[in-house]
């Protein structure tokens, strides 16, 4: 294949530095999949430690492969080309098993595009032989069709039994059955699931299989699998730099928040640990930048000590390091004399909402005071831009609420002289989150929600704004609250080559559009949320969301 | 104070894969591989320290072939020390060429 025909043939080279290459001869065949383009794909965690952990077991090869770019895409189908993975150029097909990663709704018709062009069937119940295995979803169901087995958790947990199951068994019934009496793992067609009077009821089929289905998490992250010997891209990537993560799961309860109840228990890592991370992955990686990964840097209860000890490593070595989003109070407080030899040239704050009563509502507390008293310490830390998250469309919010964000990203500029960037997201009542029983605004509301604020936001301060498209938030909505049928919305729409259109775009929303009506869904049924029964209520988190 | 620093120049010979990946890549591959190696690197001076690497010529991308290449260190280094230290670190399809001019 001659890569220079198409944009960015970096995306198509691997050969990156620490890749695995095994020989494949009486080997377990699997290969991870993404379903985004390489740049996005090889910035993802869980990709890398699935990637690293599989590889591993000497009787299995794990391999890649990403979403290819358009151009690509096309130049397979008119060659009559399978895609391939990264590391033997070997055709999907000839693979046991191929995972994939699935934690964007609107990416789930590119996992369709990569199987199709792979020349593996679409549907589970039309393959044969392959196994194909689907991670990081919150709900599995809008993929019950075209997914054999799912894993609902942290495959750090999962991966020894499904390494078993694929050694003990040849054939894939088999295989499904051992693996759906584990916890975590979950076989759609092991299920049936009926809708009447308004609530979903789930029944097993194969009598031994698990229900309700329980995540499964990582008990000590000291123990737990981490990736040492760091794949390194040639080229750029989205996070361009080697992450080390120093906790997992979020100890606050925002009331939007889908991660904390995916993520839960709150975890950390001891500084001493994240040290030794460090220096191994650094010794073999080269990588000149290092970010820590954490939901909210904040919390993590040995900042301080853990900054120290990595930048005295760090500086040395000229490696640069940036930190997961902090709280605002640590740039007032003791710490940000710390953050000076860190350079920071940007900061991001997730305010959500302009307002203190409304910010309450959400649970979300922060101290908005201390953001403008902070301003000038922001100044001597060279930080040059300064981002701020917001959300709208909450039913608890008032027209003033929806102002008041002009108002206050000006106030923002005009204390801090600092560049502003906003990224004004809609709310989404994602499942297992606190607030996965509110309906969702229907597009006009939110239409007129998003033209408040865009009135009100100056256009003479330099704030530069980001805010979602109506369509695509409902869209996102729908699909990660879906149920069964919309399998066959999500197949019609890939038929169509909706992956090929800019999303939100209006040839992507009209094939949406069209592709529910023709399967008689009125999509308004998924945004109506008053109730405790869900698509998803056969899978336990702990805690429940209400708790 | 001024750090002094050591040039060496290097010839590479681009193939295989890496002929996909562009000057610009070949920094950050070289840096990485540098910074592997444990040699003496110069780094640049000011905010943003960076190894200081440069190119004699370019490559057209998919193109196989030669690229010269300065590389800076803090002290005086030999070619076989460069190569017995780098080789090792450098992704394949990216070779290191014999010191030609040795032998003039």
């Amino acid at each position: 294949m001659d890569f220079t025909l198409v944009q960015k043939p970096q995306r198509y080279a691997g050969n990156e530095w620490n890749v695995i290459k095994k020989p494949h001869h009486e080997k377990i065949r699997i290969c991870i999949a993404y379903p985004d383009l390489y740049e996005v794909g090889m910035s993802n965690l869980g990709i890398r430690i699935i990637y690293a952990l599989l590889n591993q077991f000497s009787d299995v090869v794990c391999e890649r492969v990403f979403a290819p770019g358009a151009d690509f895409a096309k130049l397979l189908a008119s060659k009559h080309k399978k895609l391939t993975s990264l590391e033997t150029r070997t055709p999907l097909d000839a693979f046991d098993v191929v995972g994939f990663n699935f934690n964007y709704e609107l990416n789930y018709v590119r996992f369709l595009q990569i199987l199709s062009l792979g020349g593996i069937p679409l549907r589970a119940q039309e393959r044969k032989h392959h196994i194909v295995i689907g991670g990081g979803v919150s709900n599995p169901e809008p993929l019950a069709e075209f997914v054999d087995i799912f894993y609902l958790g942290e495959f750090e947990e999962g991966a020894q039994h499904f390494v078993d199951a694929l050694r003990c068994y040849r054939d894939k019934e088999s295989r499904l059955k051992f693996l759906s009496e584990i916890d975590g793992f979950y076989v759609p067609r092991f299920y049936s699931v009926r809708f009447q009077n308004n609530r979903y009821s789930f029944e097993k089929v194969y009598q031994y299989a698990q229900l309700p289905i329980r995540r499964v998490f990582v008990k000590d992250l000291n123990q737990s699998f981490y990736p040492v010997r760091w794949l390194v891209p040639h080229t750029a990537i989205v996070h361009d730099r080697a992450q080390i993560e120093i906790a997992r799961g979020c100890p606050n309860r925002c009331t939007f928040c889908q991660a904390r109840s995916l993520y839960h228990p709150y975890r950390q890592k001891k500084v001493s640990s994240i040290m030794k991370l460090i220096k191994s992955i650094y010794e073999r990686s080269g990588y000149e930048n290092l970010s820590f990964l954490a939901l909210s840097g904040s919390d993590y209860s040995s900042l301080g000590e853990l900054i120290d000890e990595a930048l005295e490593y760090c500086q040395e070595r000229r490696i640069g390091i940036s930190l997961p989003s902090l709280r605002i109070t640590d740039f007032v407080g003791t710490l940000y004399k710390k953050l000076i030899p860190l350079k920071k040239t940007s900061l991001t704050i997730a305010v959500e909402a302009a307002d203190e009563p409304l910010r309450c509502t959400l649970n979300k507390q922060i101290d908005i005071r201390a953001l403008f008293e902070a301003a000038k310490i922001l100044y001597s830390l060279k930080i040059k831009h300064i981002k701020i998250y917001f959300m709208f469309g909450f039913h608890q919010e008032n027209e003033e609420n929806l102002i008041n964000i002009g108002a206050f990203l000006k106030k923002v500029h005009a204390e801090s002289k600092l560049r502003v960037h906003a990224s004004i997201n809609a709310f989404i009542p994602k499942p297992f989150s606190l607030w996965e029983d509110y309906p969702m605004h229907d597009e006009l509301l939110l239409r007129k929600k998003r033209s408040i604020i865009l009135k009100h936001i100056s256009h003479l301060s330099p704030v530069k704004i980001s805010i979602s498209d109506p369509r695509k938030s409902i869209l996102e909505a729908v699909i990660s609250r879906g149920d069964r049928k919309l399998c066959s919305v999500i197949y019609r729409a890939f038929s169509q080559g909706v992956h090929f259109y800019e999303h939100a775009g209006h040839h992507w929303w009209k094939i949406w559009e069209n592709s529910m009506h023709e399967e008689n869904i009125d999509y308004r049924f998924y945004l109506a949320a008053e109730t405790d029964n869900f698509p998803w209520s056969f899978i336990n988190v702990d805690p429940r969301p209400k708790t | 104070m001024e750090i002094v620093k050591y040039p060496i120049n290097v010839k590479l010979y681009k193939s295989g894969e890496m002929i996909y990946f562009s000057q610009l890549d070949l920094v950050h591959i070289l840096e990485r591989a540098l910074r592997r190696s444990g040699l003496p690197l110069y780094y640049t001076q000011g905010f943003n320290p960076r190894t200081k690497i440069s190119f004699s010529n370019g490559l057209k991308l998919g193109v196989e072939g030669v690229v010269g290449v300065t590389f800076y260190f803090t002290q005086a280094i030999g070619f076989s020390h460069l190569r017995d230290a780098l080789k090792p670190q450098l992704p394949q399809g990216l070779n290191i060429l014999p010191d030609t001019t040795q032998n003039k």
